[in-house]
């Protein structure tokens, strides 16, 4: 439908004023960062933002605004329809939405007043809100929730049935299932501190914090070798049993080398430099590479740390975020000191490669189980160490800034260690500021952006908790982010950690015990919650913020692995080691080469190990992981998609290890489950699901069991195939087709959407 | 435009409203295989604009062919045999396994003719591409920005050489949908012969940031074509669709009381008494997810199995079913373009000729020429090249200098190399651009990699510069942020 352009402006106008009207009734106070700055940086600041090169006119926003005309004219070109006028341009591709403009209109009204960005405002230490319903919050975080919530008239969801909150905590804080004993548990709060102390712990956040540095067992470029980093993953997962204070954390990484007395595990630690990827393709060209790499190390430390894009300020100025290429780069110098140049001469195309400097190193818990070895088995025990990349310190290379990004250009000036200008500087006198530097300063929140980093990392915990963070996009704290859905809360948030002294456990604990937490879970704007609000409420407004509720999700590829073991029986609880290799589709591996592979999976029980020990080939990650949305680990990952595909399917229903686990899985319910068909198949409904199953339930299985029965009776030969799937041996006692039928009960439980879910 | 969760969200939405109230199992089935349905979503307005054809063959010659034995003919470069490169040309510029060394002239290794009407000159190494010669736009002045294989090919496929971004079949695929109902709408296919063959990463299928369902899945010629598709050993077809249905009556059942109105407190996990509504898009979307696999476990297979085909046809290409030759997969694409696939990519590995020039381009060569003429020559045979674009092409060139790994050869070069299309909208019988006397640089209608990606996108029916999406705050494109140019004169 096409109206001349007089009557699509008044449409506009009409539109305008009542939009305008309504909100005017809401009575809202326009927040500048809550609800402008999304529009002006995603529609504006590209011309006219704070990279000077690329502004196109000299109308700069943050400047304009104490100009009366110049705000004037800023609402003149928005509600325009003259194609020569309008702003943003039409050919810009980009369009205010009517909301949008209307927004603006209010923000002008209410006098235009401009604010930092809430990410580089240090947070405010907040009084707990006053609640009409004082029964509902079990501790301070529902305080908060329950003040947003009753402001905007709606109750909390009900709290979630005691068996989907068991289940809900061990996928949260271990990843794992829980047994059928601790489904049984009433008391929370030794429950919750049960699951924290545990190892699994520790193995559950190393998947998380293995994203964000972007941990892997290869190099990433053209051969993809392996090389040797394994010591590493397992310091991090230990960091996490062992609970280590976060800014201890982030300093044994970012120079664990460089720490007074730096221990064996500091040094382990400082692996993270050494997590990039690199090339050992013939005809590199070293300037290039060092290049590439410095930038890699920038990305990765503004994505963990800073929740921030400064990668983009490697060619030019930021065009959202006041980072420079100065600032970039300045952030390179930080790791010029680390030895390139071994691994640029010595690196092979051998797998594993050589990529020095690297240490013979036992892990902490390698030692103490040495300690308890006779001296002969402690020599052998020795012998099998394993070689970690470190971190070592040498005569810092030169960094100059690379005019747009090119490596070939030499005329740009040279740079010396420096965080961000606009977040501060460190004083270190003459002293070349090193990387020890800048992870105190990361962590010191008097003289540092401590403050900063805690709320980055404690949104974080809470997306672990929620599946959303209450700042949204968990990578991106800039301009183009998305403001928090709570900022009182996360500020608050963030000086508890602070305050606790960086404790990772206590900020989950908190969170855990929360009522907010306690919600039935809703995949729907409004479920869960009471039938009149659904009803009586427009649905545009008063939507609950996806992190104020709880919601339900798939699993993470790991923990999918580590469910079907848990399930079967056959995971093994171990802590660290080499990495290990489940089975995987011949042939994988066959367009690598330099040299050429041939992946051997594990013949023993390293074969059931949980999914953070399992090989990272970059280029070739598993197959089930990769449909399940493991990300290759090439750049920091703060958050996984969570697809839902047809090759995510056929993994879980025809993937070895899953059929081996549903072998296991059989066999457990042939020994656990009693001896009816009935009871076995309650039984096995309630491992996978850790509830009961219903009359509708039950009949389904029975048939698909009876079915299997038949099918299996008539062709033996088929049964025997079914069973010889994987390593795990198969019980004589019980004849190959009964064994198979409920081979194909427990692979279907283990492919229900519910027993992959975490609700 | 095209916010991603936007997108995500609406299409969660669709999902939702069909699952509503209506029989689960197909309503859910129908909107996630809701074919071009989705390109007339309100959040993605594609086509931007008529589309010339409906889907791509991409033969990327992986290892970087040498131009100057294949379309860039450079009797200056022979005639300079043996001396000196100019340093003017090399000064300062990349260079890869050559650097420090002293460079020479390589002449050309082949001799070049004539062909067709249109007069396109082709080298010796490939009579079959003479044959279809006046098909054909040959591109004598390709550039790109990365001289390594990894980073080249990442740059080709996704547009930029930093990783995690989307390659060209995944954001057309996001952009477009699949035509196909029980396969993937980006399928990629990989043959190897010749020096050397260079690793291929499966980043240059990935789907980056974009929802992975979009990825390109790789086929495979021997074991299951595609990862699990293949039944556990022992499990019949009919077995099998028993536990998936069983799986789905057990999803459905379940999902009947997931955000439901509860009725009791403290029970919101099985609020079965209240109206039974249906609210979880992640169940509707698990359920065809399963569906559809459950196709795929038949429909490969089909795909895979050329006993359909004739004698004849099988010889016109040179295949033998199952060898995983380039001839075989030619055959495939023709057949997977005719299921509907979107983007189907051929990647044959063995073309990094640094040594031994003159016996691997006999290899690659002999592999590859009739195959692509076959593959063209068929397609037009039944209508269906003026609906297809073909590309042709590796990662970069070679140099105008020797390398002497073994006999003669080329090191990588980047400032020129050529490529061609053929097929729907494009300008059959030309050559355009060209290089220097020496073929190092292109100084003629230069095309850089994101004009070709324009140009892909536009003979789609898609404005590349509108095509975007979200991603660490930037509108981001396949095209990347400088100034791409759709190739107007290329095409008709």
């Amino acid at each position: 439908m096409k109206f001349p352009m007089a009557v699509r402006g008044f449409f506009l106008l009409l539109v305008l004023l009542t939009l305008t009207a309504r909100n005017a009734a809401a009575s809202d106070q326009i927040d500048f960062n809550r609800d402008v700055r999304p529009i002006l940086s995603d529609k504006c600041f590209f011309c006219h933002g704070p990279d000077d090169k690329q502004r196109e006119s000299n109308f700069r926003l943050d400047q304009a605004v104490q100009d009366r005309t110049k705000i004037a004219d800023l609402l003149r070109r928005v509600t325009s329809t003259n194609p020569d006028e309008q702003m943003p341009p039409p050919k810009s591709g980009k369009h205010l939405a009517v909301a949008e403009i209307s927004t603006l209109q209010r923000w002008i009204e209410q006098g235009a007043k401009w604010a930092t960005h809430w990410a580089y405002v240090a947070p405010l230490k907040h009084d707990l809100p006053k609640v009409a319903d004082t029964s509902w919050p079990a501790n301070w975080i529902d305080r908060f929730v329950l003040a947003r919530l009753e402001r905007d008239g709606v109750k909390p969801a009900p709290d979630a049935d005691r068996i989907t909150l068991i289940r809900r905590l061990s996928f949260d804080l271990r990843g794992l299932p829980p047994s059928l004993q601790e489904v049984e548990s009433t008391d929370l709060e030794q429950f919750v501190d049960q699951f924290l102390a545990s190892d699994a712990f520790g193995e559950r956040m190393a998947v998380w914090w293995l994203d964000l540095v972007r941990y892997a067992d290869t190099v990433g470029y053209h051969g993809d070798q392996e090389h040797h980093i394994s010591p590493y993953r397992d310091w991090v997962i230990d960091a996490f049993i062992d609970n280590l204070p976060f800014d201890q954390f982030t300093q044994a990484q970012l120079a664990g080398d460089l720490l007074p007395e730096s221990s064996t595990d500091d040094k382990i630690a400082s692996g993270y430099n050494r997590l990039l990827q690199t090339s050992h393709e013939g005809g590199v060209q070293a300037k290039e590479y060092l290049a590439m790499y410095a930038a890699d190390r920038v990305r990765n430390l503004s994505g963990v740390w800073f929740g921030g894009t400064v990668g983009c300020a490697q060619c030019h100025n930021h065009k959202f975020d006041p980072y420079t290429a100065k600032d970039f780069y300045s952030l390179a110098a930080f790791f010029a000191d680390l030895d390139e140049a071994a691994h640029l001469k010595k690196g092979s195309d051998a797998s594993p490669t050589v990529r020095a400097p690297e240490l013979r190193v036992l892990t902490k818990r390698e030692r103490v189980r040495a300690e308890k070895m006779s001296a002969e088995e402690r020599a052998a025990f020795e012998k099998s160490a394993r070689l970690t990349m470190i971190s070592s310190a040498i005569e810092p290379r030169e960094m100059r800034i690379l005019p747009r990004g090119n490596w070939l250009d030499d005329s740009g000036p040279i740079v010396t260690p420096a965080v961000p200008e606009f977040l501060g500087r460190l004083d270190t006198g003459d002293r070349r500021a090193n990387r020890l530097d800048l992870a105190r300063w990361l962590t010191d929140s008097k003289n540092g952006v401590g403050l900063l980093t805690a709320r980055i990392m404690v949104n974080r915990f809470w997306a672990l908790m929620f599946g959303e963070g209450l700042c949204r996009s968990l990578e991106d704290f800039g301009a183009q982010g998305q403001p928090p859905d709570h900022s009182e809360l996360l500020d608050r948030l963030t000086h508890e950690f602070v305050d606790s002294g960086w404790n990772v456990r206590h900020i989950l604990k908190l969170i855990a015990m929360s009522r907010t937490y306690r919600q039935a879970s809703s995949n729907s704007e409004f479920g869960g919650r009471n039938s009149e609000i659904r009803s009586s409420v427009p649905h545009s407004e008063f939507r609950i913020p996806k992190s104020l509720r709880q919601s339900r999700f798939r699993l993470p590829a790991e923990f999918i692995r580590d469910n079907a073991l848990a399930i079967s029986g056959l995971l093994v609880h171990e802590v660290g080691g080499p990495s290990v290799r489940p089975y995987q589709p011949a042939g994988y591996y066959k367009y690598l080469n330099f040299p050429k592979r041939d992946y051997v999976a594990d013949k023993d029980s390293k074969q059931w190990r949980r999914g953070v020990y399992v090989h990272w080939q970059r280029q070739y990650l598993h197959p089930m992981f990769k449909a399940f949305d493991a990300p290759r680990r090439e750049e920091c990952t703060a958050q996984r998609p969570r697809s839902n595909t047809p090759l995510a399917a056929l993994a879980l229903l025809n993937d070895p290890t899953f059929v081996e686990a549903a072998r296991a899985f059989a066999a457990r319910i042939l020994k656990e489950g009693g001896d009816t068909d009935e009871s076995r198949i309650a039984f096995a409904f309630r491992l996978a699901t850790s509830r009961t199953l219903d009359v509708t339930e039950q009949s389904v299985l029975l048939n698909l069991l009876l079915d299997a029965r038949k099918d299996f009776s008539l062709d033996e030969t088929a049964a025997k195939k079914l069973l010889a799937t994987g390593l795990v041996p198969t019980r004589n006692e019980i004849s190959h087709n009964e064994f198979a039928a409920w081979t194909t009960i427990a692979r279907a439980l283990l492919n229900l959407n519910e027993t992959t879910t975490r609700n | 435009m095209s916010n991603l969760n936007a997108i995500t969200n609406q299409i969660h939405r669709r999902t939702f409203l069909n699952a509503t109230g209506v029989s689960l199992g197909s309503a859910a089935l129908s909107a996630l295989m809701a074919r071009d349905a989705q390109a007339m979503d309100e959040y993605r307005p594609l086509p931007h604009h008529r589309p010339r054809v409906k889907r791509v063959i991409y033969l990327y010659m992986s290892g970087g062919p040498s131009h100057l034995e294949t379309f860039d003919e450079k009797p200056v470069l022979a005639k300079m045999h043996g001396e000196a490169m100019p340093e003017s040309f090399t000064k300062g510029q990349p260079i890869a396994q050559l650097q420090g060394q002293k460079l020479t002239c390589q002449g050309p290794l082949i001799g070049f003719r004539k062909y067709g009407e249109s007069g396109q000159v082709i080298s010796d190494f490939l009579p079959w591409h003479g044959k279809m010669a006046d098909d054909l736009c040959i591109i004598r002045s390709m550039v790109t920005e990365q001289i390594n294989h990894d980073p080249a090919h990442t740059f080709m496929n996704t547009g930029t050489a930093i990783n995690g971004r989307p390659s060209m079949g995944s954001w057309i695929n996001y952009g477009l949908g699949s035509e196909a109902d029980d396969l993937p709408g980006f399928v990629v296919l990989t043959s190897e012969g010749g020096r050397n063959p260079q690793p291929i990463s499966s980043r240059m299928w990935s789907a980056g940031f974009l929802p992975s369902q979009f990825q390109g899945v790789p086929f495979e010629s021997t074991g299951d074509p595609v990862h699990y598709v293949g039944n556990p050993a022992g499990v019949s077809m009919a077995q099998q669709r028993r536990l998936v249905d069983a799986i789905r009556k057990l999803d459905e059942h379940r999902a009947v009381g997931w955000d439901s109105v509860p009725t009791g407190h403290g029970n919101g996990a099985s609020g079965r008494d209240g109206v039974p509504t249906y609210n979880d898009p992640e169940v509707a979307a698990r359920i065809a997810a399963y569906e559809l696999a459950f196709k795929m476990q038949s429909s490969v297979p089909g795909l895979m199995d050329l006993s359909g085909e004739t004698q004849g046809t099988l010889d016109m290409y040179g295949a033998k079913p199952g060898d995983g030759s380039f001839a075989s997969n030619c055959l495939l694409a023709r057949r997977m373009a005719e299921r509907g696939v979107r983007f189907i990519q051929l990647y044959h590995r063995g073309w990094d000729h640094h040594g031994d020039l003159v016996r691997y381009m006999n290899i690659c060569c002999g592999l590859t020429d009739q195959p692509a003429w076959a593959l063209l020559t068929d397609l037009k045979q039944r209508g269906m090249l003026d609906e297809t674009l073909i590309i042709w092409g590796g990662e970069f060139g070679r140099t105008p200098m020797f390398q002497g790994k073994g006999g003669p050869g080329r090191d990588h070069h980047i400032k020129a190399f050529s490529m061609w299309m053929a097929g729907g909208g494009v300008r059959s019988g030309l050559t355009y651009g060209a290089t220097d006397e020496f073929g190092y640089n292109s100084v003629e209608n230069v095309v850089h990699v994101r004009d070709l990606h324009a140009t892909i996108l536009h003979q789609l029916g898609i404005d590349h510069e509108r095509f975007s999406v979200k991603y660490q705050g930037l509108d981001a494109r396949l095209t990347g942020v400088e100034k791409a140019q759709v190739l107007h004169d290329v095409l008709a």
